[in-house]
């Protein structure tokens, strides 16, 4: 029923494989050069995208008020929360390191999770929103989720380099587990979602920009 | 009827799933989705005897990249060193195991594994994928790709050091060793590794 007739996989009896991108007559149960099962659509995924996503906003809390690192300097013992670290690194004048920091452990995770549920909810709810500027900011996500990770391999080499006893020690803390949790979980939210849904289920109406 | 010229002359997008027309693209060009904008596809540009050669380097690379220290500090006249794999397993034997696996896993493992992946991905399609156990070998080696690129987050780890030797020249002297340097020409050859390498073209091995 639209103006500009765009006819989807689906419509014309083609299905894309998702794991070798061939292109199979959608009667095949089984990709014909991979041997993966064809999946017109994967509906079962908005449902495991939903659960992972809820578990990593749960875990960002506990990431975030529990401390990350632990400092014994000199015998004086400091717990860091992630925010905490950030305002050392202003304090201390290494501005862009706090800016670098900021983004993949601040910034990076809440852009990620909130959308994500943006994204989420517009397949769920069939909310009024522009699809391009979400698969636009799908996308976005898809690539700088993985940033996050900085800080844990800052954490890492840390932990690894000062280690000398009551002087001066770094230590993990609480949060890094849970933090790690949250970069893989939605890493997964984000992986495992089939994005064919987003088109199908919104009016037509809502693509014009 | 004419389901083999659909086949051949149509894709569908893996985002939205619009079947798009294929045109022949000049090279440098990827052809985007027109109602998405995801990419769809590119010129089919690999050549693998290229790719071997950035492969064999990043390999010989990898091993100075996690044996030498790529950070060395320098603290009231005591020195500490640390690799890669000793960052992993500082924090594992505090008990951060999930910190500690995650670290291996996108810093030492996912690289190694894709890196050999690629390699013997190479050496198959040269000996031209004849024997049905070379082609089953070879689409299992390309159905892993996806998950393994993932995996791997060089960039990500030579920034992290550069963060780290910001922060700790605050209270100590840092040095950067041979680890260090090779490390981030792993990251350099295998940017360009995976800039050249396009999974489409070897899943289409399989086709001829």
């Amino acid at each position: 029923m639209t103006d500009r007739h765009q006819s989807t996989g689906k419509h014309i009896g083609l299905c894309h494989c998702s794991v070798c991108h061939q292109t199979n007559p959608i009667e095949l149960s089984h990709c014909s050069r991979c041997g993966a099962e064809n999946k017109p659509r994967d509906y079962s995924s908005l449902h495991k995208s939903w659960a992972l996503l809820i578990t990593a906003a749960i875990l960002l809390i506990p990431a975030n008020i529990y401390p990350i690192t632990t400092l014994v300097n000199q015998g004086k013992v400091t717990h860091d929360t992630i925010f905490s670290g950030i305002t050392h690194l202003v304090h201390s004048d290494m501005l862009p390191i706090a800016i670098i920091v900021f983004t993949a452990s601040i910034l990076v995770p809440w852009l990620k999770i909130i959308g994500l549920a943006t994204y989420l909810i517009a397949i769920s709810f069939d909310l009024p929103v522009s699809k391009r500027k979400l698969m636009a900011g799908f996308h976005f996500i898809e690539w700088i989720g993985r940033w996050s990770m900085l800080d844990l391999f800052v954490i890492s080499l840390t932990v690894a380099l000062v280690n000398m006893g009551q002087l001066l020690d770094a230590k993990p803390a609480p949060a890094a587990t849970a933090f790690a949790l949250v970069i893989l979980l939605t890493q997964l939210a984000a992986k495992v979602l089939d994005t064919r849904l987003l088109w199908d289920r919104l009016d037509v109406k809502n693509d014009k920009h | 009827m004419q389901d083999d010229d659909i086949d051949n002359s149509v894709t569908l997008c893996r985002a939205c799933d619009l079947a798009v027309r294929r045109r022949a693209l000049p090279s440098n060009v990827r052809a985007l989705c027109p109602r998405c904008h995801t990419a769809l596809y590119d010129t089919p540009y690999c050549s693998i005897n290229g790719m071997l050669a950035l492969c064999i380097s990043a390999l010989a690379l990898f091993i100075p990249a996690n044996v030498f220290p790529v950070l060395e500090l320098h603290f009231l006249g005591s020195v500490r060193t640390a690799t890669v794999f000793d960052g992993a397993m500082a924090v594992m034997d505090l008990g951060y195991w999930i910190v500690g696996i995650a670290v291996l896993v996108a810093a030492v493992l996912g690289p190694g594994i894709l890196l050999l992946s690629i390699f013997a991905q190479l050496l198959l399609v040269k000996s031209g994928l004849t024997t049905s156990w070379q082609r089953s070998l070879y689409t299992r080696l390309l159905k892993q790709q996806g998950l393994l690129s993932q995996l791997t987050m060089l960039e990500i780890y030579v920034i992290s050091f550069l963060v780290s030797a910001f922060q700790l020249s605050d209270f100590s002297d840092i040095y950067f060793g041979v680890g260090t340097f090779s490390f981030t020409m792993l990251f350099l050859v295998t940017l360009f590794l995976q800039r050249e390498y396009s999974i489409e073209h070897m899943w289409s091995y399989l086709n001829d």
